[in-house]
């Protein structure tokens, strides 16, 4: 028997190799080193698919494969710090996930760079490879640690492929921003995983002595942890680590107030965006929340937070979304405020809802991308929608799968996003019927979801419907297969990826065993103990409490009110766009046009905070320049004087110096009588 | 032991040296030309061979002796090397004067 578990590392490595030669040989391979991208890619995609086989038939793993410091038991506990790999249900679905969009990003990319006369391409391909890498590292990471480590290359990967048009000025500054918030957001992460190592003395994931295990034990005063600072109990130590873990988390998956890099990182080509998008970058804050939903379980205060924090982003992100001009730019705030949606599954114990958002959103919104690839090709690169209309019939193929990664994206049944949406502010609900910050939460998820109809209607229509509006749109540039290829392969996806999950029909019906991902989260087909769904349901503090009818009835009303404002949302979307001559209705909204727009100021609002950060760290400087530096200039000016006027004894006459000598001699000789009573 | 030397107290031998020391130091410190140095020196370096020497009487103990001879002879050698000095001195600066060359200072 093939142990495949030994060649998960490959699953990495392989991407990197990629990386490797577009780095070192990309210039003189064809298609600028696309294929070894595409071939690596592929490999690891088989792989995963092999991996996810065989974690389907009960197998998992939880490996250290390279100890790389050990403190030896020195210190209160024996710290070691370690690479290796887990694979558990989660983890296998995660590397399929990020493989396949990997995959068809680097197909993609041969149409939409290579196609498109791009030069640089070597560069290009070696940053999709590492970025692949570093996420296919982070997801099988079995410690806080290595994904830190991974989680930080991914930050670094986006930094380079965002600004890969970097003679352009706005790319390198929306790079050096994407980096630099999400830095910001990492400080803590770093900060948290250093404040796990100490509490715990280990960062492992999984197994019983993984620290969230380690907690789960010590809040049931069934044993200690190694340190916590002095006088602060337990949980709420607990809380304050689970919170600064979570800053990274915000900064990578864009939650508020750390979002303002994502509509920037749209700079960065297309299939980057996919790419950051759906499978890696911002996804990895929500699925390291998933990786050790154990250790969140416990802490309901942290729980809450992400929750509420989820909630208001989704809302937030999509009010945004509302009045952009630009397709990317829509869809980048569409992708925040999907992520909001996940973050309030997760805070709302939702961690089976969440992950299928992770699952469904990753196709529907690289299809997303995708799809606005393809029109930005077809308009050569003109993303404004209002230079746009009338694409539909020009260009079938992306019409149709963006229009099912459109149908996913507003929740409209049966496309994915309606399923996992769903399950999300179902779970929500229940659980927020006895919880009032939860029911916020709940309720602006629930405001969202017409809003996001809105907007991703308001985008189809103006894109792809009406008029003409352009030249360019009369006689767009046509796509070929490897465009069409991974657009028909995720509208497919898109379209069915939430029968994988049907719980709404399995509680309606009372239907046995077609919840298929709550039965592979939770262990059902084997995975690793205490790393289940059931689990977290055990330890984390939710109840459940349901509407008039019950369950049945709660699933009933939760569905229909959902799907109900979404179709509302449709609908005005259609009133208002779906015309031969569609015009801006942004003007009615007033004053709220100018604050939506400007994305309620709060770039500037981050401006203004730096530039105070500058006063005080002018203030610092000051301090710094004058006290500090005063001092030490000042031992020095003396130092200095002194030893110009001391240097004036050695005068080079030798006679001078015995006399010197001699002196001293007396003069010690004669202390030592004095204090030695030689003379009395 | 003479009858002689042990009925002498050794605090005039002490004086003797003390006396002879001075002499040798007042020399270093006032004399300009380097070989009244050397010579100075050289009464400095007597002064503790009288005190080894007297002391090795007094004690009846031999060491002091020894040491002494080697003192002379590491006396002839220091004069070997001070004239060696001296003569480059000479060749440099023309005099034996030690206050004329100062380049060694600050």
């Amino acid at each position: 028997m093939i142990d495949v578990f030994s060649y998960v590392p490959a699953i990495v490595l392989l991407p990197f190799f990629s990386f490797l030669i577009a780095l070192g040989v990309g210039k003189h391979l064809p298609k600028g080193g696309a294929f070894g991208g595409i071939a690596a890619t592929a490999g690891s995609f088989l792989l995963s698919l092999w991996v996810l086989a065989t974690v389907a038939g009960g197998e998992a793993a939880n490996r250290t494969l390279y100890t790389w410091a050990d403190a030896g038991g020195i210190g209160p506990t024996d710290i070691e710090l370690s690479f290796g790999i887990l694979v558990d249900p989660l983890s296998a679905l995660m590397l399929v996930i990020v493989t396949l969009v990997a995959l068809l990003v680097h197909v993609f990319s041969l149409g939409y760079m290579n196609d498109e006369g791009e030069t640089g391409l070597p560069r290009y391909y070696a940053g999709l490879g590492l970025f692949t890498a570093s996420m296919l590292g982070f997801v099988v990471a079995d410690n806080l640690l290595m994904a830190f480590m991974f989680f930080e290359l991914v930050g670094l990967c986006s930094y380079l492929l965002i600004g890969f048009h970097f003679r352009e000025p706005g790319p390198p500054s929306a790079a050096k921003k994407a980096f630099l918030v999400t830095r910001f957001g990492d400080y803590f992460f770093l900060v948290g995983v250093v404040a796990v190592l100490a509490t715990f003395g280990t960062a492992q994931f999984a197994g019983a002595e993984s620290f969230p295990a380690l907690a789960e034990a010590a809040l049931a005063g069934e044993g200690s942890v190694a340190w916590t600072p002095g006088g602060v109990e337990l949980q709420t130590w607990l809380t304050v680590v689970g919170l600064l873990v979570l800053g990274g988390v915000v900064g990578k998956s864009a939650q508020f107030p750390l979002h303002t890099w994502l509509p920037d990182a749209m700079e960065g080509p297309t299939p980057v965006s996919a790419l950051i998008h759906a499978a890696t970058m911002v996804a990895a804050g929500v699925y390291l929340v998933a990786r050790m939903y154990g250790f969140y379980a416990l802490t309901p205060t942290t729980l809450a937070v992400i929750a509420f924090i989820g909630g208001f982003t989704a809302l937030f992100a999509a009010t945004m979304g509302l009045v952009k001009d630009e397709l990317k730019q829509v869809l980048a705030y569409s992708t925040i405020s999907q992520y909001g949606y996940m973050m309030l599954a997760l805070g709302a114990g939702g961690y089976v809802a969440a992950v299928f958002h992770l699952t469904t959103h990753a196709f529907f919104k690289a299809l997303l991308f995708l799809g606005a690839g393809a029109v930005i090709i077809a308009m050569h690169h003109n993303e404004d929608m209002w230079d746009m209309g009338g694409l539909k019939s020009k260009m079938p193929v992306t019409y149709y799968t963006f229009l099912a990664g459109s149908l996913a994206l507003a929740g409209i049944f049966p496309f994915a996003g309606f399923w996992s949406k769903d399950e999300i502010l179902y779970e929500a609900l229940v659980h927020g019927l006895n919880d009032p910050l939860l029911l916020g939460g709940y309720l602006m998820g629930l405001l969202a979801v017409p809003v996001t109809a809105f907007y991703t209607f308001r985008m189809v229509f103006l894109t792809f419907h009406g008029e003409p509006r352009t030249d360019t749109a009369r006689d767009p540039e046509p796509v070929r297969w490897n465009v069409k290829g991974p657009l028909t392969v995720l509208g497919v996806l898109a379209a069915v990826t939430g029968f994988i999950n049907m719980v709404p029909v399995q509680k309606v019906l009372g239907l046995e065993g077609i919840d298929l991902l709550h039965l592979w989260l939770d262990n059902h087909w084997g995975g690793i103990e205490g790393l289940s769904s059931h689990h977290y349901a055990d330890i984390g503090p939710y109840s459940s409490g349901y509407l008039v009818g019950g369950e049945v009835g709660t699933v009933l009303v939760g569905a229909a009110v959902s799907l109900g404002l979404a179709l509302a949302g449709l609908l005005v979307a259609w009133r208002l766009y779906n015309v031969p001559s569609p015009t801006e209705h942004t003007a009615k909204l007033g004053g709220i046009k100018d604050v939506l727009y400007n994305n309620y100021y709060l770039d500037e609002l981050q401006v203004w905070l730096a530039y105070r950060t500058e006063d005080v760290a002018g203030g610092a400087n000051t301090f710094d320049q004058g006290i500090i530096d005063g001092v030490v200039n000042g031992v020095s000016s003396v130092s200095l004087f002194g030893g110009s006027r001391i240097r004036r004894l050695q005068s080079g006459v030798v006679s001078q110096y015995a006399t010197l000598l001699t002196l001293g001699l007396v003069a010690l000789l004669l202390a030592l009588g004095v204090t030695g009573g030689w003379f009395l | 032991m003479t009858a002689v030397a042990s009925s002498i107290p050794p605090e005039w031998y002490l004086l003797l040296a003390t006396a002879v020391f001075c002499i040798g130091l007042f020399g270093v410190l006032t004399r300009r030309d380097a070989l009244y140095f050397l010579m100075s020196v050289e009464l400095m370096m007597n002064a503790a061979n009288i005190n080894f020497v007297a002391f090795a009487l007094y004690y009846g103990d031999l060491t002091g002796q020894v040491f002494a001879l080697f003192v002379i002879a590491l006396a002839a050698a220091e004069v070997a090397i001070g004239i060696g000095i001296i003569l480059v001195l000479y060749r440099n600066f023309g005099v034996t004067d030690v206050t004329v060359p100062t380049e060694m200072r600050w």
